[in-house]
């Protein structure tokens, strides 16, 4: 493990001394190494299931995937911000790559954290880089806007669950993971408790985000240069639906009765949020808003409680990180060809950039679930943990992936099909770096149809 | 004038006779006026003379307490303030000198008048001397100093949110940190001395760093990139240390105070406490937008001549389990 996070940290120190000509790719070679040691994580041989570093550092299968995932992007935003930063300084390129790498530091400290404490640190140090990342890089003047609603949603909702783990741990003592499951707070009924209750998982509901407290999500997503988007769509998202994950084992007999409206909140904002996409003229906000709609769906099935309810959200979580960083890679190759987010503006794409067509195709298959995809896969669990649960929950998922798969096919036909603009005269042809960009975002998820066993968490 | 300062604040921090901690307290203030209206035009002697009776007030009352200390229990001495009529009254010319809330009206404008060096002295070394002796009176009247902790964040947080001079919004921020200082001061004394500590290392980086780019106001900050353009980069780590996010070493005493608070069960209160770092965060960040992370147009890069003051910088990550 330690092999994986201190050559990262190294690689803040090779940014800084490489040769400028050699800059992007060397980071780009030692991300690529760094991520492929990161696939032996995979590979879990001990029983307990949680693997040991150090006292303060563990990973077991349900953090594991996350971890490959978060390796497996850092080259991958290097690839896809290479075009946008050729035109800035030297010392500017630097500091980006530093703040990406200072980035997935963080994440895999957060991802492999033992305590509760250490998460918190490090999920509240993400938001630092991302926040840099946003306004100093991002495009448009409402960057400033995107970048304060991303950091005060995110604090306002993480603050009480700081207060809320020094409670746990002034009464019970400790909070490592490996002692939670035998720890739970005594169930009272005072509403002290069902406070306490909600200022855990907050912190978490805002960050997922949760259909009610979401309105972080668009502004960030879409004011965020490439990398930024990649990032946020694909990791930090789920950063707040394992926090979600692990601290559900202390907060157990209240949940029954407290997460009724949470789930029923998240199941309406998955069709809610699906509706808001079939009437967006924004790309990048339409592929935002299909996060929260999926989103949704994993906050709904980890609010259940149940193993398959678990499985199908980490085997969704993984889905939609490929699929969505993937979408917004698609999407920044359209604005670098014609600096628009406006979806009609670059119409009829297969005409002019066919490979880039099929790229198109399989991700918006992707979003859709189509089977045997993993993102399918997820859903379907989610779906049965919660028709599970109660019957009615079908009526709203099933439209919801009724109107998923609308708007992903919405997507795919309106940039890809029909007549071309007359106004599109020049536009470059695809570079070989999408091209493979595209296709290590899309390989995974198509293996991951062969084994998925390595992103099923512990329950399986 | 300033070895007369030090004196002055030596002296409060040697005394455990009330009358010699009151005389510390009288040459400290009287060192420091000649310092402040040095400039001599109408706003800092203004300021002057705003700070003068306010410290005059404080420290008359605190006279006025120890000799009501004296008449009821026969010594002078400054641990063994028993009674709640004494405790109180210098608890709370202790707060007027130090500027918490609700007594905090004279901070912003008393610091707008001052350049930023002086300024920089008044928010840092000024605070040790009653510091010292808040320490030592032990504080037995929990609800007035959580009423002024409390207090001083939130209009610490919420006064500094229409403000574009610098020195404005650095007087808030120093009513805000106060209060944490405050909420802490009877539970665990040591984390005011940690938080006070913490304090004065960021302030003081950020007035220097404001200093060298010579700017009062958010929009001359601007143009700071092009002056110096690494402290530039450093401001914001600062700012949101100031604001105590994490990673960065001003989320350590926010962090141990909320702990110490939640184990005495006063959890609403901490809550409450955190929300309103909030507030303050939201001026910090639009300084380091101002600053850093938006480019105003400039059209010359200004050489200007370095100067190198000691700039401590709070960077180092504290990352603590």
């Amino acid at each position: 493990m330690l092999k994986i996070l201190i050559p990262s940290m190294f690689m803040l120190l090779t940014t800084w001394t490489s040769p400028f000509k050699q800059l992007w790719s060397t980071i780009l070679m030692y991300s690529f190494l760094v991520a492929t040691l990161s696939l032996t994580w995979l590979a879990m041989p001990t029983d307990t299931g949680w693997f040991y570093i150090n006292n303060y550092m563990a990973y077991d299968p349900l953090s594991s995937p996350l971890l490959v995932l978060t390796c497996w992007l850092l080259p991958l935003m290097i690839i896809a911000s290479q075009n946008h930063l050729a035109v800035e300084p030297e010392n500017r390129q630097r500091t980006y790559i530093s703040l990406l790498i200072s980035l997935q530091i963080f994440l895999i400290l957060a991802f492999s954290a033992t305590e509760m404490i250490m998460f918190y640190v490090m999920f509240e140090a993400t938001l630092i880089p991302t926040l840099i990342i946003i306004t100093r890089w991002g495009n448009q003047m409402e960057r400033l806007n995107a970048g304060t609603y991303f950091l005060f949603y995110t604090l306002a909702g993480s603050l009480p669950l700081l207060v809320a783990l020094l409670i746990y741990h002034s009464s019970m003592g400790s909070l490592s993971y490996l002692s939670l499951t035998s720890l739970p707070l005594t169930c009272s009924n005072l509403y002290a408790n069902k406070l306490w209750w909600m200022a855990c998982l907050l912190a978490f509901l805002v960050k997922m985000p949760l259909y009610g407290v979401h309105l972080w999500l668009p502004k960030a997503h879409v004011e965020a240069p490439i990398a930024g988007s990649m990032v946020l769509a694909a990791v930090l998202l789920k950063l707040g639906g394992y926090g979600m994950m692990r601290i559900m084992i202390i907060l157990d007999p209240l949940t029954k009765e407290l997460s009724y409206p949470f789930i029923i909140l998240a199941l309406w904002g998955v069709i809610m949020t699906g509706s808001i996409c079939l009437r967006q003229t924004d790309l990048k906000s339409l592929i935002a808003y299909s996060s929260v709609s999926h989103m949704g769906l994993v906050a709904a099935g980890i609010l259940i409680q149940t193993p398959w309810g678990f499985t199908g959200a980490l085997i969704l979580m993984i889905a939609h990180g490929l699929t969505s960083s993937a979408l917004f890679c698609l999407a920044n190759t359209n604005y670098e060809r014609t600096h628009s987010r406006t979806i009609i503006l670059a119409r009829g794409l297969q005409m002019v950039l066919p490979l880039m067509a099929t790229w198109w195709f399989l991700a918006s298959l992707a979003n859709l679930a189509l089977p045997p995809l993993p993102n399918l896969m997820g859903e379907i669990m989610i779906i049965t943990s919660l028709f599970n649960w109660s019957f009615y929950t079908l009526i709203l998922t099933g439209l919801g992936t009724l109107i998923t798969a609308s708007y992903s096919l919405y997507m795919f036909l309106l940039t890809q099909r029909g007549p071309i603009p007359h106004h599109l005269i020049l536009l470059e042809p695809s570079h070989t770096r999408e091209h493979l960009l595209l296709a290590l975002h899309l390989l995974p998820l198509l293996l991951l149809i062969a084994k998925p066993e390595l992103v099923w968490g512990w329950t399986a | 004038l300033l070895f007369a300062m030090g004196l002055g604040t030596t002296i409060t921090f040697a005394s455990s006779h009330w009358l010699l901690a009151w005389m510390g307290l009288e040459i400290n203030t009287l060192a420091i006026l000649p310092l402040m209206c040095q400039s001599h035009h109408p706003r800092a002697v203004e300021a002057t003379i705003k700070y003068f009776l306010t410290q005059a007030t404080a420290a008359a009352m605190l006279l006025f307490a120890s000799i009501t200390n004296a008449w009821i229990t026969g010594q002078w001495n400054l641990e063994f303030m028993s009674y709640s009529l004494p405790t109180t009254l210098v608890t709370v010319a202790l707060a007027l000198k130090i500027g918490l809330a609700p007594l905090h009206a004279w901070m912003p404008e008393v610091l707008q008048g001052l350049d930023l060096t002086t300024g920089l002295i008044l928010s840092t070394w000024q605070k040790l001397a009653p510091f010292c002796l808040l320490l030592q009176i032990n504080p037995s009247n929990t609800s007035l100093l959580l009423i002024l902790g409390l207090a001083s964040t939130l209009i610490g947080g919420w006064g500094g949110l229409n403000q574009n001079q610098l020195r404005k919004i650095l007087a808030y921020s120093s009513i805000a940190h106060l209060g944490w200082m405050i909420l802490v001061l009877q539970f665990f004394p040591s984390l005011t001395l940690l938080t006070l500590l913490m304090y004065f290392v960021m302030t003081f980086s950020l007035f220097i760093s404001f200093k060298v780019n010579n700017s009062t106001t958010i929009n001359s900050l601007s143009m700071s990139w092009s002056k110096t353009p690494i402290i530039s980069s450093m401001v914001p780590f600062i700012l949101l240390s100031l604001g105590g996010l994490p990673p960065l070493s001003g989320f350590m005493p926010k962090w141990l105070i909320l702990q110490e608070l939640t184990k005495q069960s006063l959890a609403p209160l901490a809550t409450l406490a955190a929300l309103s770092a909030l507030l303050s965060l939201y001026f910090y960040l639009r300084i380091s937008y101002a600053m850093t992370l938006t480019m105003s147009p400039n059209t010359l890069l200004n050489a200007l001549p370095w100067r190198l003051p000691s700039n401590q910088h709070t960077l180092p990550l504290a990352i603590t389990t």
